[in-house]
């Protein structure tokens, strides 16, 4: 009896603490500054342009091949504006192959690519598996808009 | 008129608990002969999880191979984490710093902590409790998954070991909140004990179910706290002591009976013994460089074979390791806890009642993703 | 009813009424309120979402069982998977017609009250066997048998405690017992009929430590598993329908319903209101225990009901008949029964309990190697 006793006794106390859990959508709990979401890349609001080159190491380091990297000339190089020879031409990760590993921001040499430790990296529900292919333009939105917190790992 | 005495015929019913049941963890099938309510023999059909992560392993090299370690047992993941980088750091000669052992050492007795509340929880509701068990085990688990998110940036797949160290440092506040979290996790130890362990219902359901005996569990290869709970006193941290263990006074729970209860009384001990691991590692965390200096910037290994065991919290989690020269594994091999505690489960059903087979398969602690890879 | 209807049909049309009407409304009330105190016990919030704080979360989960294509397995036996959910159904709200909400008012007032509202809860294990049977399944034919072996099994306590009870008022007659319980609730005087009556019930119920028929994660569903859509939500709500019916049977026969306290001469809304919060204390503890405790193993349940509840069942009416034949003083039925149930008790306790076992401990690093000084105290 004493241990359906402590049961009761157990269960009754737990009554009395407040709940643990909260109304997702209407609230959302803060995410770490070391949050990984998904990766996204980084501009460079200095000289207006991204801070990557193409330079393919992200794509060859990736576990998965979700990424598919072209590089061109450099515009602003010619002008004289940037110290970047080549920039990045066109860049599609795809979301559901990537499986958030960090790898791709450890071999990069510029710091361009970093991951999302937003909430909007994380409510990235589709409809469509092919709309998760992410483009250049959608990558470099959010930090364009200054929307992530940056953080540097020492 | 003469009656003669006719055997009544019966027919053994076959019941399938298949791959979607609320109680096998996982996908997976066992297909249960029963004589009314005695289970006379049990068929498990396995690989319904299997993603080929061995093979897929070949094609990656020693860093990128790490996110796989992951993904098979998802409950204790920085053991498994530790494991391959322990094998891979005897194939390169890499010697880990001080900090990182301390760390990893950390990291990983909170994971076993996170495993064993998991198990309490699913544990309960296997025997009947409908929910309460496993929301008392998942708030304290979420409190150490909260530090775990503030140290790796994830909450279930880390990918924060590297073969010689860690990939970057703990947060400044890491000390401090381990140390915040550490009594919250004793109140729900405390909690899961006085819902689960004295409870007449929950004692009558596990005692004298479900045993093998040492010899037998010897003979079956079974290993962690099924094997403990068995009398066998076997654990890889004491016997056959890895990274810095032997620095850490901790005892190792043995139980006596071998049944289920007893494998439960064992996971909750080590729950605690663990927390002592925790607490005087924090004391002793050295500052100091993360990653050796000698770093390779490339993997590359020698040709030669290696094989590294850690003491997962399922059991013995082990990778063997092939390589030919170059920068990928030419076999990888996993050596999983819960495939060779699983190969027991017909010894310890066959005999016992259909409500005891589900208690027997919660008791085991199978993840499936490691039973199949 | 006290005011009469000149006709009868007309009276029993309108009783009809209110029963279907008063049972449906608290039904759906009884099944947001477990779901809230499961939450609370849980330590979560329950339903949150429909309506203010979760309230019309029932009538949403209606709706949606209401909207559900209604399946037939092709080999299940029609006439045996369709009326079974009838055979269950119905008795639960036959039972509401003999209990007294207040002194004038109760759907009848039945002589043989009580031994009508046994008779007609009992009925409902044939639906368990015809769903078991009916649905062409392994699971559900497993389901279904369990079920009926328990119900009929637990049948034998709860009568018996009842009739304990009947004994010391001497009728059958509910609204008798009631008035019976003046000045001391019959709980006072018989614990152990209270304790057996507890047990029985929550096996009737089949709720947790004995929900073997419908245990979750083994046999899932048991014999409702090939319902589906309103077809299983009969059967769910008959589940709440007989926990309503339970509770106002034990409020009535053990914590003196509409009478004690406050005696009879209160108004019939003081009358209600006590019946309401007498009910409600026993639907509390029953969902309370619902989810703290796990579920008993079908031989264990079977033992605990034959080789436990029905002896001191008996033992309590022989104890009963002994003092009343003997016109013992009453303040021994309360002796008598107390220490019935402190033995009952203390069997319980040996049987299950033998020394907590603990497991050894083995250290790790006898005669530690070097650690630094710092981390002389240890854990």
């Amino acid at each position: 009896m004493i241990g359906i006793l402590k049961s009761l006794y157990v269960t009754f106390s737990a009554t009395l603490r407040k709940p643990v859990t909260i109304q997702y959508p209407t609230e959302h709990r803060e995410v770490p500054q070391r949050d990984r979401a998904f990766p996204i890349l980084l501009w460079d609001k200095e000289i207006d342009e991204p801070f990557c080159t193409g330079c393919h190491a992200c794509e060859r380091a990736c576990p998965v091949e979700c990424m598919t990297v072209t590089m061109r000339d450099n515009p602003k190089h010619a002008d004289g504006t940037s110290k970047r020879r080549k920039i990045i031409d066109q860049f599609w990760i795809d979301y559901g192959r990537c499986m958030r590993c960090n790898i791709c921001v450890e071999v990069c040499n510029f710091e361009a690519i970093s991951m999302n430790n937003t909430w909007a990296g994380h409510e990235l529900s589709r409809f469509d598996r092919n709309d998760l292919v992410i483009d250049l333009d959608q990558l470099l939105s959010q930090h364009k808009k200054g929307q992530i917190q940056e953080w540097v790992a020492d | 008129m003469v009656t003669e005495e006719r055997e009544l015929e019966t027919v053994d019913l076959n019941i399938n608990m298949g791959p979607q049941h609320p109680s096998t963890h996982g996908v997976f099938r066992m297909v249960l002969t029963i004589d009314g309510e005695v289970v006379t023999d049990v068929e498990p059909h396995i690989g319904y999880m299997h993603r080929g992560g061995e093979k897929l392993s070949e094609n990656m090299d020693f860093r990128q191979a790490i996110g796989y370690q992951d993904r098979t047992d998802y409950l204790a993941q920085f053991l498994n984490e530790q494991a391959y980088c322990m094998a891979v750091e005897k194939l390169l000669g890499l010697e880990v710093p001080e900090r990182s052992e301390y760390i990893r050492i950390i990291l990983c007795e909170l994971n076993r902590i996170t495993s064993h509340f998991m198990f309490a929880g699913a544990f309960g509701i296997d025997l009947g409790f409908f929910g309460t068990s496993f929301t008392y085990g998942f708030r304290e688990r979420e409190f150490i998954q909260d530090i775990f998110e503030e140290v790796s940036g994830d909450r279930l797949m880390y990918g924060y070991f590297r073969p010689g160290g860690v990939v970057w440092d703990v947060p400044d506040n890491f000390v401090q909140r381990v140390r915040e979290v550490l009594p919250k996790s004793k109140q729900g130890i405390k909690d899961l004990d006085l819902l689960l362990t004295d409870n007449e219902i929950f004692v009558a359901r596990s005692r004298g179910v479900g045993v093998i005996s040492g010899d037998d569990a010897i003979d079956w290869g079974l290993s962690g706290p099924m094997l403990r709970a068995s009398g066998v006193a076997w654990d890889l941290r004491k016997d056959r002591s890895y990274s810095i263990y032997n620095r850490f006074d901790f005892d190792i729970p043995v139980g006596d009976y071998g049944d289920v209860y007893d494998r439960y009384l064992v996971r909750m001990e080590e729950m605690r013994q663990s927390i002592r691991i925790v607490e005087q590692a924090l004391e002793q965390l050295p500052d100091g460089p993360i990653l050796p200096e000698k770093m390779p910037r490339k993997l590359r290994a020698p040709a030669s074979e290696v094989y590294a065991a850690v003491e997962g919290a399922r059991g013995e989690y082990g990778i063997y390791v092939v390589s030919k020269g170059g920068d990928k594994p030419y076999r990888l091999k996993i050596r999983s806890p819960s495939f060779c505690n699983l190969s027991a489960l017909k010894t310890m059903t066959v005999g016992n009642y259909v409500a005891d087979a589900v208690a027997i398969l919660g008791s085991v602690d199978i993840v499936l993703c490691d039973v199949d890879r | 009813m006290s005011y009469t209807i000149s006709n009868a049909w007309l009276d029993a049309l309108v009783g009809m009424i209110v029963i279907v009407l008063l049972m449906t409304l608290v039904v759906l009330a009884l099944i947001y309120l477990e779901r809230k105190i499961a939450g609370r016990i849980q330590m979560r919030l329950g339903p949150m979402r429909v309506g203010p704080h979760g309230t019309l979360q029932t009538l949403a989960d209606a709706i949606k069982l209401i909207g559900k294509e209604d399946l037939r397995p092709r080999s299940a036996d029609r006439w045996a998977f369709e009326l079974a959910v009838f055979a269950i159904f119905v008795p639960a709200f036959l039972a509401f017609v003999a209990i007294p909400f207040t002194r004038e008012w109760a759907v009848s007032f039945l002589d043989l009250g009580l031994f009508y509202v046994i008779a007609v809860t009992s009925l409902s294990f044939i639906g368990f066997l015809m769903a078991g049977w009916g649905s062409d399944n392994k699971y559900a034919l497993l389901g279904g048998l369990r079920a009926a072996a328990q119900l009929i099994s637990y049948e034998v306590p709860m009568v018996l405690s009842l009739v304990a009870v009947a004994m010391i008022t001497g009728s059958l007659n509910l609204s008798e017992i009631v008035e019976f319980q003046g000045r001391v609730p019959l709980f006072v005087w018989q614990p152990l009929a209270l304790f057996i009556f507890i047990a029985a019930s929550l096996a009737e119920l089949e709720r947790q430590p004995f929900d073997i028929p419908t245990a979750e994660s083994e046999v899932v569903g048991g014999p409702f598993i090939e319902y589906s859509g309103i077809r299983w939500s009969m059967f769910f709500l008959t589940s709440y329908a007989n926990l309503f019916i339970y509770s106002l049977l034990g409020a009535a026969v053990f914590l003196g319903g509409w009478n004690w306290p406050l005696g009879e001469e209160v108004g019939w809304g003081l009358q209600v209101a006590l019946m309401f919060v007498k009910t409600s204390f026993f639907i509390v503890f029953l969902i309370w225990f619902r989810f703290a405790m796990p579920r008993l193993r079908i031989d264990q349940l079977m033992s605990f009901c034959w080789k436990l509840l029905i002896p001191f069942a008996f033992l309590q009416i022989f104890l009963n008949g002994l003092v009343l034949v003997y016109e013992w003083p009453d303040g021994l039925l309360f002796v008598t029964s107390a220490a019935g149930l402190a033995l009952l008790s203390y069997i319980i306790y040996r049987t299950v309990s033998v020394a907590p076992r603990r497991v050894r401990l083995v250290p790790a690093n006898p005669g530690r190697a070097t650690a630094p000084a710092a981390a002389e105290a240890g854990g």
